[in-house]
């Protein structure tokens, strides 16, 4: 009897406690704070909506593919499915039924077509991130839940670039604007979106706060509101996370963790993007057009100590444009240029390349000494230090001009006035590299090496034509080798994304943050 | 008097014109260009799109008397990086910039003039050592690391005071909550101004203190405290006066680092930002704002001068 009793006391125990977890296994009146380095614009395609407004509008602006978390390939978000047609040139996309945008209108392909059409392909625009959907003719509406993109050649990477910050946008608000990416009622204030949070109040210079989106499709969110603080200050940053007054802070330099680690309430997640650091050597000028010259100059440089001092060892050496994160298609087997000055020295003088009176290489009266601009920006300067100190050991002399970023871009990237520099690129988790390697890209695009080769658009067309797994991973395996001979960049690393969450917040998937901000509804905080 | 005041705004005005024409031509021609049209991965075709749509494919000149012909008829133009109109954004940032400013100068005033008083009347002794020590410290040490050390300590250790913005989010209105916003970054302000004050206050008292008249009134046996109140302390306030009239340019460079630190949405910040972003119509506004403020204040002291010391009296 007594053993009964104990049996019922314990049944009895279990249903409650099995009650309360179920029903509380998260804080309903949770609130996050973020931080982000500048005042957002609430609007993915407008001019200069960069860091600053990116991951607010991943949460606020749903896109029709997301990536998934485990392993970056495209899938459902607005868009529940889609299929290329047999010559590759559209893609149909049926949408989701049922999606409401936040003032309860219905989200249909109107508003796809709109977001294409009057927004992203206008090129008086110039809205942020078109050049993406370059191949994009137009769309067209097949009906209210299926839309056709009809391209102007194969464009294998659409569903990837279609959850790379392409936020759809509402026709029925900003269909009259006169310019909808400048609308400042929609952009600084009240945006009408379909994300699981949608803006509660935007104060400028200080802080926009999110609040749940009642009209959402998904499963309902799990926080009472988000809040993302303006702290322009890294610093600044880093003391209110320990004082746990942010909750998650991202793209942290390696030199700022020191107070983090120990913190128990804090986890430093070591994330990785498609992003890697390059020097680009104008092919403008001869003295760079053989290949012979970039892969000694490549040799010259100790990769893996520029890593461990500049970096704190957080990164890998890099191959070529497309990290290992793309497990499928990436290939570490391509030539790695270790360091080795000596092959570096000969395999100059064999391009000709012999040391001159003052020690400096010199072939038919041209010297090897480059006039490197370099930003200041994160570890650009430092890196470019690094650099000319190995080449000069192999007589090479570098120039450095260290000056401000905007003054930077301005001469580097529009004017293409330098010889050497050192940057990085970040791209969609696609194989796709066109718009930073193809000859139309020269001079005005992308390219800033200027880079062309036949050759490689060839490789690259095949690659954008290629609609299985296997032809993609085929065509740039092909494409990986071919830049890892050529080098139309000097590949330097992948940096690992360090980002530091308090632990409370969960259901945060870890890979990088703008996946993570694409599925916002599963994030909660433990009571 | 009122031919003197007429005179010094007309100056103003000028000094205003000037302002304007060579800021305007400093950052157009500057290297680089708005960060919405510059950034790293647009593209020229991009970029000539957006040129065109916010003018700035005209020439320089033909854009400043555009500027200035609207600016006239109160219309300072659009923020090309934030979309808003560079009015509503002054007016929202200098109320802020306003309250750190004035909490920083009553704290410094308030503050510098007591050590001041305190170091000139204990002259070379044990408090005026200290006094050295403490502007010493607060000339030296830079803004933006006092900033980072106060958050680390206050907010991070102690978890007493709030690290960043002007009131908590969400919450009602609350004086004593704006107010606990306020302490750090307008004593860390306040810090970096305090030796100026407590300088000039202390070597005017000393010189005061020596001067005959102090020895006269000492002499018809006026108690030791009427002396100090009624004839030094008023007559070494002109120096005071003159100093306060150049805080205030300090006290808007100033907060252009501690707004930074402390997330303060203030006028400094929106400096700062508008000139990396080569916001042309934002940086242009920030200038007058603050230009007319100082040309302001400069009159303004004068006249003060004028009532404090009738040797100075105009007209």
């Amino acid at each position: 009897m007594k053993k009964l009793g104990t049996l019922v006391l314990l049944f009895i125990a279990s249903v409650m406690l099995g009650a309360g977890v179920s029903a509380q296994d998260y804080d309903e009146s949770a609130v996050l704070n973020f931080a982000t380095n500048a005042d957002p614009t609430l609007n993915p395609w407008t001019p200069g909506a960069v860091i600053e407004s990116n991951l607010i509008n991943t949460i606020l602006f749903e896109q029709l593919t997301r990536y998934n978390p485990e392993d970056l390939s495209p899938v459902p978000g607005l868009a529940v499915s889609w299929e290329a047609a047999e010559d590759a040139m559209s893609w149909n996309f049926s949408l989701r039924d049922g999606v409401l945008w936040s003032d309860g209108e219905a989200f249909d392909a109107e508003d796809v077509a709109f977001t294409f059409n009057d927004v992203i392909l206008v090129d008086e625009l110039g809205a942020q991130s078109a050049t993406q959907f370059s191949q994009v003719e137009t769309v067209e509406i097949v009906d209210p839940l299926t839309v056709r993109f009809v391209l102007n050649s194969p464009f294998s990477a659409l569903p990837y670039y279609l959850a790379a910050f392409s936020g759809m946008l509402p026709e029925h608000v900003l269909g009259d604007a006169e310019n909808p990416l400048t609308e400042a009622s929609f952009n600084k204030q009240n945006p009408v979106s379909t994300g699981p949070y949608k803006v509660a109040e935007f104060v400028p210079g200080s802080f926009v706060r999110l609040e749940p989106n009642e009209t959402y499709w998904g499963e309902a969110p799990k926080l009472a509101g988000i809040v993302f603080k303006i702290i322009p200050d890294a610093n600044t940053q880093v003391a209110q996370l320990l004082a746990g007054q942010l909750d998650l802070v991202n793209r942290l330099s390696p030199a700022l963790l020191a107070g983090v680690e120990s913190n128990p309430e804090l986890e430093v997640l070591r994330q990785s993007q498609n992003l890697y650091f390059w020097v680009a050597l104008n092919q403008e000028d001869e003295r760079f057009t053989d290949p012979r010259v970039r892969q000694a100059l490549l040799m010259a440089i100790d990769r893996q100590a520029m890593i461990d001092s500049i970096l704190e060892g957080y990164g890998t050496v890099a191959t070529g444009p497309i990290a290992p994160l793309l497990g499928a298609i990436y290939t570490a087997d391509v030539p790695d240029y270790s360091f080795d000055p000596e092959g570096a020295k000969a395999l100059l003088a064999e391009a000709g390349w012999t040391p001159g009176a003052d020690g400096v290489l010199e072939k038919d009266g041209a010297r090897l000494e480059i006039g490197m601009p370099t930003g200041q920006f994160g570890d650009l300067v430092p890196a470019t230090l690094l650099v000319q100190q190995y080449w000069e050991d192999i007589g090479v002399k570098a120039n450095v001009d260290v000056i401000e970023w905007n003054a930077y871009i301005q001469q580097v990237v529009v004017s293409r006035d330098y010889e050497g520099t050192l940057a990085w690129w970040s791209q969609p988790p696609t194989p796709d590299v066109t718009p930073y390697y193809s000859c139309e890209a020269r001079s005005s695009g992308n390219n800033i090496p200027n880079y062309c080769s036949e050759d490689l658009d060839a490789i690259m067309a095949n690659g954008q034509r290629a609609l299985t797994p296997e032809d993609q991973a085929a065509a740039y395996g092909e494409m990986q080798t071919y830049l890892a001979e050529e080098l139309p960049y000097l590949y330097l690393w992948y940096p690992d994304i360090l980002s530091v969450k308090n632990t409370r917040l969960q259901g945060f998937p870890d890979i990088n943050a703008s996946t993570a901000f694409q599925f916002s509804e599963q994030w909660y905080v433990t009571p | 008097m009122l031919v003197y005041i007429t005179q010094r705004l007309l100056q103003g005005v000028l000094v205003l014109f000037l302002i304007s024409v060579f800021t305007f031509f400093l950052v157009n021609l500057a290297p680089g260009g708005p960060s919405s049209l510059i950034d790293f991965q647009s593209t020229g075709a991009q970029r000539e799109a957006r040129i065109k749509q916010y003018g700035l494919d005209k020439p320089v000149h033909t854009r400043y008397l555009s500027w200035l012909g609207s600016a006239l008829r109160g219309d300072l133009g659009t923020s090309i990086n934030q979309g808003l109109p560079v009015a509503s954004l002054l007016s929202q940032r200098f109320l802020k910039t306003l309250q750190l400013a004035a909490a920083a100068l009553l704290l410094a005033t308030v503050f510098g003039i007591i050590l001041g008083v305190l170091a000139a009347l204990n002259r070379n002794g044990f408090i005026d050592q200290i006094v050295s020590v403490v502007t010493t410290l607060g000339m030296s040490i830079p803004n933006f690391w006092l900033g980072i050390i106060v958050i680390l300590f206050f907010s991070v250790q102690m978890r007493l005071l709030p690290a960043s913005g002007s009131y908590t989010i969400g919450a009602e209105f609350s004086l004593a909550d704006r107010l606990r916003h306020l302490i750090l970054p307008a004593s860390v302000l306040a810090f970096s101004l305090m030796p100026n004050i407590v300088r000039v206050t202390r070597s005017a008292l000393l010189e005061v203190k020596a001067s005959d008249y102090v020895r006269t009134a000492r002499a018809k046996g006026l108690v030791e405290r009427a002396v100090l109140w009624k004839h030094t302390f008023k007559n070494a306030l002109v120096p005071v006066i003159a100093m306060l009239g150049l805080i205030t340019t300090v006290l808007f460079s100033g907060s252009v680092v501690i707004e930074s630190v402390f997330g303060w949405a203030g006028l400094g910040r929106l400096a700062i930002e508008a000139a990396n972003g080569r916001d042309y119509p934002v940086i242009l506004g920030v200038t007058m704002l603050v230009g007319s403020i100082v040309v302001l204040v400069n009159i303004t002291v004068d006249l003060l001068y004028a009532l404090v010391d009738p040797r100075l009296r105009h007209g």
